[in-house]
């Protein structure tokens, strides 16, 4: 029997990436885990010791970890749940012939390549409630009569917040989903349409399951994006008013910057944990899909 | 012999002069860090540092950086680059932080350098003293630089047609911004604010002021006086005599909202008051916030320190005595309208002729600073601001607010 020859040379080629990832990603990680289990807060410095899950327990009690994650689920729900679907429909527009497509493909990836601490800023002065463009906007259609304080006021703050992150991410979707109508075989459609198919039917047995995988992909990528998204909260109101837009990674942000490290890392964890929750079945059930496929 | 040996001792002799010398004029360099409030003030810094490079004398290049305040975010990121092992020389500095600081051993104490400094007592002797209190210890870790009373900017035009007066009593403010809230133009919509009230982080200084005119202080925030104090705060905003956006504005939306006529008064100090006069020319003044049955102001601190990283320590200090006392002093405090610490600089035409400056001084026998803790930081960057939010909108008494505010701050 042909043995195979044992050649470190695959190893010594993938070494230096791996060596740069351990030291960026796997060392950080596991330095963060080690401060979960103590009292690491450098304001006092004295008092730093091992403390077991005594951060864990603090966070179990803490009502506002547990609003800051609810704020999490609605905020990676509602908001990649509407980048989908209106990335979906640019996608499918932009799929389409027409004069100048090329220029409002370009022009839709704007927000996408915006920075998230400009687009914070950006969006603060839209929803000012002085000066505000938006309030403008609505004035001038008629429809309020008095400006609304879109970021002062806690009801309207974390819908304006969603918005922004809506607004920032359909061009990612529009892209990706345009990628993948592009390799659907017109032929498909071509037999849909002699067996009298109607568009509602050819979008929903031809289009999106021939784009099943790559939404899989997409949905999974941003999810874990826009929870861990920090940037355009953290410009558009830092969290506030009253806690009402702090998701749970502004909070260990926010925390981080009070210099009680241990218990920002114990929310961090918490908080990866919550995603491998939801990212560990969805891969499951891609690969599976894709086993089934083959 | 004898003369050889008397030429190879002036030679010696020579050689250790010239090394003494040449040790004296090796050049140096000290990296400082501030923020500026705005181009013209950073200006102005750079043109200090050139000064001084240019004139010291002694070899000293002073490279002044710029990093903005941000709300407060300055402290922070001066403490990581500190912390990470980098960092300047000197900074410009809030005595809040203070405790981070000395608790990590990140500040050199200047105790030593100020008792051999020849113009040490041109500085009132309290402020050392209130540097020592900031540190928990002592010694001296901070250097006084500047100070910022703050005060009530209004407008003479927009008083004239609320038929007001300049208040004198809490109870007469109280009533003055209800009064100043006007609609000008008759379509039923507020056009005119009476108060430009502060609800973002740094909000907590002029709030200070109404918990203490109610008869309260910060050793206690949930006494009934504090309490009221707060209530008064809150009515202002839910009677509608302060801007809607009020819970979020920060100092840019309050200077902004002033500035468009949107506020007939905010509080802030004289740090802003040459833009307010290039807005307004004579139609802006300023009076001390009134008292009522206490009587407090926020004393808002600028100093400067000396890392304990420098590798130029010596170097180091003698630019920062030209800050406090030297030509840097008088020339940052002209600039910028901040209350000077030198007692001769405050005795100079220019601040004894402006009245904003006046007002300051009228203010500063009952200013003062919050208590210096290691909750402080995020008490007045995100506990304050987020507790008095949910209070402006309703979802909080002024009771339980006042309760979440004491134990943010003592703990307890």
């Amino acid at each position: 029997m042909h043995r195979r020859k044992f050649s470190p040379w695959p190893y010594l080629l993938i070494a230096p990436a791996l060596i740069t990832i351990l030291a960026v990603v796997f060392f950080p990680v596991l330095n963060a885990i080690f401060m979960s289990f103590q009292s690491y807060d450098l304001r006092r410095p004295s008092q730093i010791r091992f403390t077991g899950l005594a951060n864990y327990a603090t966070a179990m009690h803490d009502p506002l970890f547990w609003q800051a994650l609810l704020k999490t689920v609605i905020w990676v729900a509602v908001g990649v749940g509407l980048q989908f679907v209106f990335g979906f429909m640019l996608a499918l527009l932009l799929n389409r012939k027409f004069p100048g497509r090329g220029i409002v493909r370009s022009i839709s990836l704007i927000p996408w390549v915006t920075p998230g601490v400009l687009i914070g800023l950006m969006w603060r002065w839209i929803f000012d409630g002085n000066y505000g463009v938006l309030n403008d906007l609505l004035m001038r259609l008629g429809l309020i009569h008095d400006k609304i304080p879109f970021l002062a006021q806690q009801s309207t703050a974390f819908p304006s917040v969603i918005l922004t992150i809506i607004w920032q991410g359909i061009p990612f979707f529009a892209l990706m989903l345009l990628a993948g109508l592009q390799g659907i075989p017109e032929e498909l459609y071509d037999a849909a349409n002699v067996d009298g198919a109607n568009a509602f039917q050819r979008f929903f047995l031809i289009t999106v399951p021939s784009l099943k995988n790559t939404i899989f992909v997409t949905t999974l990528l941003r999810i874990i994006w826009v929870a861990n998204s920090v940037d355009v909260i953290f410009n558009l109101t830092e969290g506030g008013p009253a806690y009402s837009t702090q998701t749970l990674s502004v909070y260990v942000f926010n925390k981080g910057n009070t210099l009680n490290l241990g218990y920002a890392s114990t929310m961090a964890i918490l908080l990866a944990l919550a995603l491998a929750l939801v990212a560990v079945p969805y891969l499951k059930r891609l690969f599976k899909a894709q086993e089934e496929s083959r | 012999m004898k003369r050889k040996l008397v030429f190879i001792l002036m030679a010696v002799l020579s050689m250790v002069a010239a090394a003494v010398v040449s040790a004296q004029q090796k050049p140096v360099t000290i990296v400082h860090w501030y923020w500026a409030d705005n181009p013209a003030y950073s200006a102005q810094m750079q043109k200090i540092a050139a000064d001084f490079n240019a004139t010291n004398g002694r070899g000293i290049t002073v490279v002044a950086q710029e990093y903005p305040w941000d709300g407060g975010a300055y402290s922070e990121t001066l403490f990581r680059a500190v912390i990470g092992g980098g960092g300047p020389d000197t900074s410009s500095f809030k005595l809040t932080s203070t405790p981070l600081f000395t608790a990590n051993k990140l500040l050199v104490n200047l105790d030593d350098f100020l008792a051999k400094w020849k113009d040490k007592d041109k500085i009132e002797p309290s402020l050392y003293d209130t540097m020592r209190k900031a540190s928990g210890t002592k010694s001296v870790y901070v250097m006084p630089w500047n100070t910022q009373v703050l005060y009530v900017y209004y407008r003479p035009s927009l008083f004239r047609k609320a038929g007001v007066s300049v208040p004198k009593t809490y109870a007469e403010f109280l009533e003055a911004c209800k009064k100043l809230t006007m609609d000008t133009n008759g379509d039923g919509k507020t056009d005119v604010y009476g108060f430009g009230m502060r609800g973002a982080k740094g909000g907590q200084e002029p709030w200070g002021s109404f918990i203490w005119a109610r008869g309260g202080n910060f050793d206690n925030l949930t006494t009934p006086q504090a309490i009221q104090g707060m209530q008064d705060f809150i009515d202002l905003y839910k009677n509608g005599y302060a801007p809607p956006t009020a819970p979020m504005d920060g100092f840019n939306e309050i200077i902004a909202n002033f500035k468009s006529g949107k506020t007939a008064m905010t509080v802030h100090h004289i740090g802003s008051s040459i833009g307010m006069v290039d807005t307004f020319g004579d139609d802006v003044d300023a009076f001390p916030f009134p008292g009522g049955v206490g009587q407090w102001t926020s004393m808002g601190d600028t100093e400067n320190i000396l890392l304990a990283s420098s590798k130029n320590k010596e170097a180091a200090f003698e630019w920062l005595a030209y800050l406090a006392t030297g030509k840097g002093q008088e020339a940052w405090c002209v600039a910028t309208g901040n209350v000077p610490v030198s007692r001769d600089v405050q005795q100079l035409p220019f601040f004894q002729n402006n009245r904003f400056m006046k007002v300051s001084i009228e203010g500063a026998p009952y200013a003062g600073i919050f208590p210096i803790l290691d909750t402080t930081t995020e008490w007045i960057n995100t506990i304050w601001p987020n507790t008095v939010a949910a209070a402006l909108g309703g979802k909080m008494s002024a009771a339980d607010a006042m309760k979440q505010l004491q134990i943010g701050l003592w703990g307890k």
